[in-house]
Parts: structure tokens; sequence; C-alpha cells
């Protein structure tokens, strides 16, 4: 079975497949806002979004979409999916 | 270095600190022949039950004395609130535990069927329970660190 796998805008690569966050990007757009904003917002702790944005957690579609929401974007302009292959 | 990795730290700590010193006492007390270990199952089960006992009661003392220093240090008094990361976590660093506990498990029966003293058996078990207890923090902190 293939293992999921995880990149982000850093190139940090965790297994076959990526996944990729513009979370840094859309968190500098939204005034700078802080990882401690966000995390409240999506009510997760500061630490899981550090995680996710260096694509060491992947989260799951409910927190993915609160993410999306609280930057009022679809969710496919937070995280995109590429096979390596591709 | 997060809340719950130092926390982790302080779980390895005081299960090891705990756990040496119960049985050094109770060992002391066996070599002095106030109590009976050798094949005394109802001994052992006594002995279990106080481990377990103490060890909840020492656990709560240690957590609120690391708390209260962690809030010192840091300045923040409030334990982080557990979400969906910290909760896999847990859930895989228990499945971890579970299976070195079971392989403990299998290793004291083995011992029973090839003939070794039955005291053997609760031995084993209280060293399968201490690494099993090792291998959840270790695994949470290498979650923690490396990903989940």
């Amino acid at each position: 079975m293939a293992r999921k796998c995880i990149t982000t805008e850093r190139g940090f690569k965790m297994s076959k497949d990526f996944i990729r966050n513009n979370i840094r990007r859309l968190r500098f757009n939204a005034d700078e806002m802080t990882q401690q904003e966000l995390a409240d917002r999506v009510g997760a702790s500061r630490q899981t979004i550090v995680a996710i944005e260096k694509g060491k957690y992947s989260p799951s579609l409910e927190l993915a979409f609160k993410i999306a929401l609280t930057f009022e974007v679809p969710i496919g302009d937070v995280f995109s999916y590429e096979p390596e292959n591709k | 270095m997060s809340y719950r990795e130092k926390e982790n730290i302080v779980n390895i700590f005081s299960t090891l600190l705990i756990t040496s010193v119960f049985a050094w006492k109770v060992y002391q007390k066996h070599l002095a022949g106030s109590i009976e270990l050798n094949d005394n199952f109802q001994t052992w089960g006594i002995v279990f039950l106080i481990f377990a006992g103490v060890s909840i009661v020492a656990r709560i003392v240690i957590y609120i004395i690391f708390h209260i220093i962690n809030a010192i240090a840091t300045r923040e008094e409030d334990i982080p609130k557990e979400d969906e990361r910290d909760k896999l976590i847990k859930l895989k660093a228990t499945r971890n535990s579970h299976y070195t506990f079971s392989v403990g498990f299998f290793l004291a029966i083995i011992a029973l069927a090839i003939g070794w003293p039955t005291y053997w058996l609760f031995i084993l078990f209280v060293i399968s329970g201490v690494i099993s207890e090792l291998i959840d923090n270790g695994s949470q902190m290498y979650y923690y660190r490396k990903g989940v």
C-alpha cells in the first residue's frame, strides 16, 4: 500500500505522494495572521498548525475545511495533491 | 520544546523512579523475610494492588509539581487543549505500547512453559509494563518530533 506523502512550499517531503499547503502565504495575506490566531479560530493547538505548515501532519478533512473557511477560500486553494509520478 | 514533549519526559522519569523505588523496597522486605514472594500468589496480588495505588498517587503529585514548575518557567498557566493531532499521536503510541506489553506477556507465558519459577511470571509482567510505558511516551515524543 502506498504511503501518504506530504510536502510543503518549503519542499519538505515525507513520502511518495505530495500534499502541498499554502497556509503560510494565506496567513501572510490575512494581515499576517499568527499561527496562534489561526489555531484558535479552527480549534487546534499552535503546534498542530506548525506541524501542518511544515508538512509533518496531514489534517483531517474537517480541520482542512475549517482552515479554508477561516481564509474564505476553497479548500483547493489551501491544500493541493500531486502524485509523485505526475 | 512543547508542553506535550515535556510531559512525556516527566512521565518517563516518573515511571522509572516510581517502579525502581517500589521494586527496591519490596525486594528489601523480601530479603528481610517480612514478605514471602516466591510462589505466594496472594502476596503478589497485594503487592501489585499497592503498587497501582502508590503509582497513581505519586504520578498525580509529580504531575502537579511539573505543572507548577512549567507555569513558573514559561508563564503559561493553561494546559494546551488536546486536539485531533494529539489524539492521533496518543492512539498510535498506545498501539505501540500494547504490542510491547503483548510480547512481554507472551514471554512470561513461555517462561512458565519452560519451567521457570512462577514468580518470574510477575517479574516479567512488571518489566514489560515498564517497557511498554516507556515505549508509549517515547513513541509520543517521536511522533511529535518527526510527524505523524
